[in-house]
């Protein structure tokens, strides 16, 4: 027989002021099962939870209901306070009256009606409530950082610090990432390679990161604290371990005229190339589509060239297993490609900027090729039709950005700061040339951010035009910008030598897919989604999977390093312990009713759901059965909903407690 | 008033006017942002057609001649509510004085509105009698702009009114007035005066 005790909260006058307290008290006292009920001014006060532990105690309660706020304010408090007074903490569930009931209505004796049907209902369920004992799960206290941008490379080296270890995944050939092609950095202009390379240098150095670049996730399986990746090491045909990095290899490559795409196709590279100089490793990669060896069978001059015999044309894609107890994903963004629309996709293209068919329409990421010191001009501004110093150049901002019926809503956030810095950059690489910007606001929010935006206009004589541009067409050797100053109010037009669009930030192409191998969910322009916009922004809803920099949305340097640090704490969190401790609001399955046709699995948003086999004592396969991996699961109930045969329950929200609160309204 | 398509280039970007500006008002024109906060408190914006943030904007891009060919700057009654509110304390009120200078030194862009030669009719006049003869000033004004009619009727309600007086009375230190014009021909020939 239960003994419930019911705990009615007056929250100041929060709850009082339109619910009457004391009568919902006196209504729950006479319910059945209810051994004890009382109301108190403060109940998560230190008096207040010291009423609910002598009650327990006085009363030989089973069970409580405090009738208070919403559980996700103080249900911890409550149980908290539960166990200290001996009851299992599970046996305490909130009754909110307060955001469901009295901040919402405004008649007191409906108010006070409806704040006792709550009571009744959560004393229904209660009744029927299971003593429950956390979940303990092993953690392997190895970390997997997928992106060797600077996101990935933070959070492998905040990780590697702590004293895991680290296994570092990059798709290039180098590490670097989208970081290593920019020039310099707003708002202090440092140089990027310059705080770049040595933190490169410092990842691949550690002694407890393990880095595999030319990588890509195979598969993975597991869950947190348990996960196993596999990983597709790519045919480098180069030999790491023999390389000694000397270049001879690409001097003597015949191959010489292939766009380089770190370079944004301005520059050319060799067949067996390493994409930039200060790449790490530094060890080159042939390119077999293009190189003469895999496309005739004849050259190989690398081969003969290599001092330390390290090329290898028979070298094979491997695959490697690695055990991990977490993952940070750092995978970073794309450039919208705004030439035309792509295939399959909901957003379209801007034909009347003629990128792609112009030369001297360019994207920001090629300026600052343009513009680095190891870039393809060596820092010079020289336009890519002729060559030449553009004297007017002209920036267009929000292109793709913002257009919500073009296909993308969201603000790309880094265009207004990076365009205000090309100015600058120009302006001090050409004398005599104007730089002008158009734009639809300038967006600045930063620490020193819009004082930088003001330098470039007060001090480093930009032009911005506030309006956007209409379309860009060529007329002899210019660029004709068509475009309005809203604040004057009329059309302008700029002969320009050079247009920079500032192209919309993407997430990366396939980003859908490796979401999908490690069941995360993602929105709907592939940005991976956070538990919680607001109080879990780096972790995923999938537990042990957090999420490092411009994967997860548009996101410039200093916010992508905060979040990579971020992500490594939480790692560093869940590694403090050797196990880890869950809550039991997880999903079980009735094996001996459930039918195995896994429609669960379909619809579980944490991958939770796993096979499992019923043999008879010979080893016959009976049949095969879902079986929920407590260690995942995260105990929202989609599969009790779905499940045919009503063969799952969760803890905690069993259908027998649910149907009970319904027949009790 | 047609609004012309604006050409942007080095060439089109009047600098040297601007910094004839920002020399004369000892303001800068770039600190500006546009937030229209002098348009909105301007007693005068609703008579203007570029109201006075516009005419820093146009400033900004070097657009000297669409200032002068309007006659924005000579509506401004030098308040000072734009300066006085300004976030970035940018001195419109000394910006329009500057641009009024210059419209005259350019000797009449915004001869339309016939403001140069009621300014200097109006200047001629204190030189002359030490103080204004409004009577004289109207008649001159009419004549020289060849409009004779204009006020024409408001003449005999003011003279009845004592508003304006049929005959002049000449300062009695008009030596000294002299000697202040004198003065500032002299310190502008120096280049001290403006």
């Amino acid at each position: 027989m239960s003994r419930i005790g019911v705990f009615v909260c007056h929250c100041g006058e929060n709850i009082s002021r339109t619910v009457d307290v004391e009568r919902v008290a006196a209504y729950a006292a006479q319910l059945p099962g209810v051994a004890y009920a009382t109301d108190y001014k403060y109940m998560c006060s230190d008096p207040g939870q010291n009423l609910l532990k002598k009650a327990v105690a006085e009363h030989q309660l089973t069970g409580i209901v405090v009738a208070a706020c919403s559980p996700r304010m103080h249900e911890k408090t409550f149980r908290k306070a539960a166990q200290a007074a001996g009851l299992n903490p599970f046996m305490c569930d909130m009754a909110n009256i307060r955001e469901h009931c009295s901040w919402v209505h405004e008649n007191r004796d409906e108010a006070t009606a409806k704040a006792s049907d709550i009571v009744r209902l959560m004393v229904e369920r209660v009744k029927r409530g299971k003593v429950l004992e956390p979940i303990t799960v092993p953690v392997t206290k190895r970390s997997l950082v997928i992106g060797g941008g600077i996101a990935g490379i933070q959070a492998a080296l905040d990780i590697a610090d702590a004293g895991h270890q680290v296994v570092l995944v990059e798709r290039e050939p180098s590490i670097g990432g989208h970081m290593a092609q920019l020039s310099e950095t707003f708002p202090t202009l440092d140089c990027s390679q310059c705080i770049m390379t040595p933190k490169m240098v410092d990842a691949a150095n550690h002694p407890n990161i393990t880095l595999y670049s030319w990588s890509e996730i195979e598969s993975i399986d597991g869950y947190i604290g348990n996960f196993s990746v596999t990983i597709r090491r790519k045919a480098r045909s180069v030999d790491e371990d023999k390389c000694t990095g000397c270049g001879v290899c690409m001097a003597k490559c015949p191959q010489k005229k292939i766009p380089n795409v770190f370079d944004r196709n301005l520059g050319l590279r060799t067949a067996i190339y390493v994409p930039f100089p200060q790449a790490v490793p530094n060890t080159p990669v042939i390119d077999r589509e293009h190189c003469l060896k895999f496309k005739t069978g004849k050259c190989g001059l690398c081969a003969k060239a290599c001092g330390p015999q390290a090329i290898d044309f028979e070298q094979q894609d491997q695959l490697v297993t690695e055990p991990v107890g977490a993952i940070v994903v750092a995978t970073g963004f794309d450039l919208y490609s705004i030439d035309r629309k792509p295939e399959g996709s909901s957003i379209e293209g801007y034909g009347e900027f003629g990128y792609g068919t112009i030369p001297d329409v360019i994207d920001g990421l090629t300026f600052e090729r343009l513009a680095s010191a190891s870039g393809p001009t060596g820092g010079k501004i020289l336009r890519p039709s002729d060559g030449k110093e553009p004297k007017q150049v002209v920036f267009i901002q929000c292109v793709g950005s913002r257009a919500r019926e073009k296909g993308i809503s969201y603000c790309s956030k880094i265009c207004c700061m990076y365009t205000a810095k090309h100015t600058m950059l120009y302006h001090h690489k050409v004398h005599d040339g104007r730089a002008y910007v158009f734009y639809m606001d300038a967006r600045t929010p930063g620490k020193c951010y819009d004082e930088f935006w003001r330098r470039a206009v007060e001090e480093e004589e930009a032009v911005y035009i506030r309006g956007m541009v209409s379309r860009l067409y060529q007329r002899g050797d210019k660029v004709v910008v068509m475009g309005s100053d809203t604040l004057v109010g009329v059309q302008v037009e700029i002969e320009a030598d050079l247009v920079v669009l500032a192209t919309a930030v993407q997430a990366q192409p396939n980003a859908d897919s490796l979401a999908q191998k490690l069941g995360i969910s993602y929105d709907k322009y592939n940005f991976y989604s956070e538990a919680h916009a607001k109080l879990r922004p780096v972790e995923c809803a999938t537990a042990g999977i957090y999420l490092a920099g411009a994967c997860q949305g548009p996101k410039d340097i200093p916010d992508t390093v905060s979040q990579a640090s971020a992500a490594a704490a939480k790692v560093m969190t869940l590694f403090a312990k050797d196990q880890l401790e869950r809550e039991p609001i997880v999903a079980r399955v009735n094996e001996r009713n459930c039918v195995g046709c896994f429609a669960c699995r379909k619809v579980c948003p944490y991958g939770a759901i796993e096979e499992k086999e019923i043999r008879d004592r010979q080893g016959n396969l009976i049949r095969t059965v879902a079986h929920v991996n407590p260690g995942v699961c995260g105990g929202c109930g989609t599969c009790q909903a779905t499940c045919p045969s009503k063969s799952v329950e969760l803890d905690g929200y069993t259908d027998e407690q649910i149907v009970a609160m319904i027949e009790a309204l | 008033m047609k609004r012309k398509k604006m050409l942007l280039s080095n060439e089109t970007i009047n600098i040297g006017f601007v910094n004839k500006v920002e020399a004369l008002s000892g303001t800068s024109v770039r600190r500006c942002f546009q937030c229209g906060k002098c348009s909105a408190g301007c007693p005068m914006a609703s008579f203007m057609e570029h109201p006075p943030n516009r005419v820093v904007r146009l400033l900004q891009l070097g657009q000297w001649e669409r200032i002068l060919a309007g006659r924005s700057i000579w509506y401004c009654a030098s308040c000072e509510t734009c300066a006085t509110r300004c976030p970035n304390k940018v001195n419109l009120a000394a910006i329009m004085d500057a641009l009024r200078k210059l419209s005259w030194d350019a000797n009449g862009p915004s001869k339309e509105s016939f403001v140069q030669l009621a300014n200097r009719l109006f200047i001629d006049n204190i030189r002359t009698y030490g103080r204004q003869y409004e009577l004289r000033l109207g008649a001159v004004f009419n004549v020289k702009s060849g409009q004779f009619m204009k006020d024409l009727l408001l003449g005999p309600k003011l003279l009845s009114r004592g508003k304006l007086k049929m005959f002049h009375s000449k300062n009695r230190n008009i030596t000294e007035i002299e000697n202040i014009f004198t003065r500032i021909e002299e310190m502008r020939k120096k280049g001290e005066a403006p």
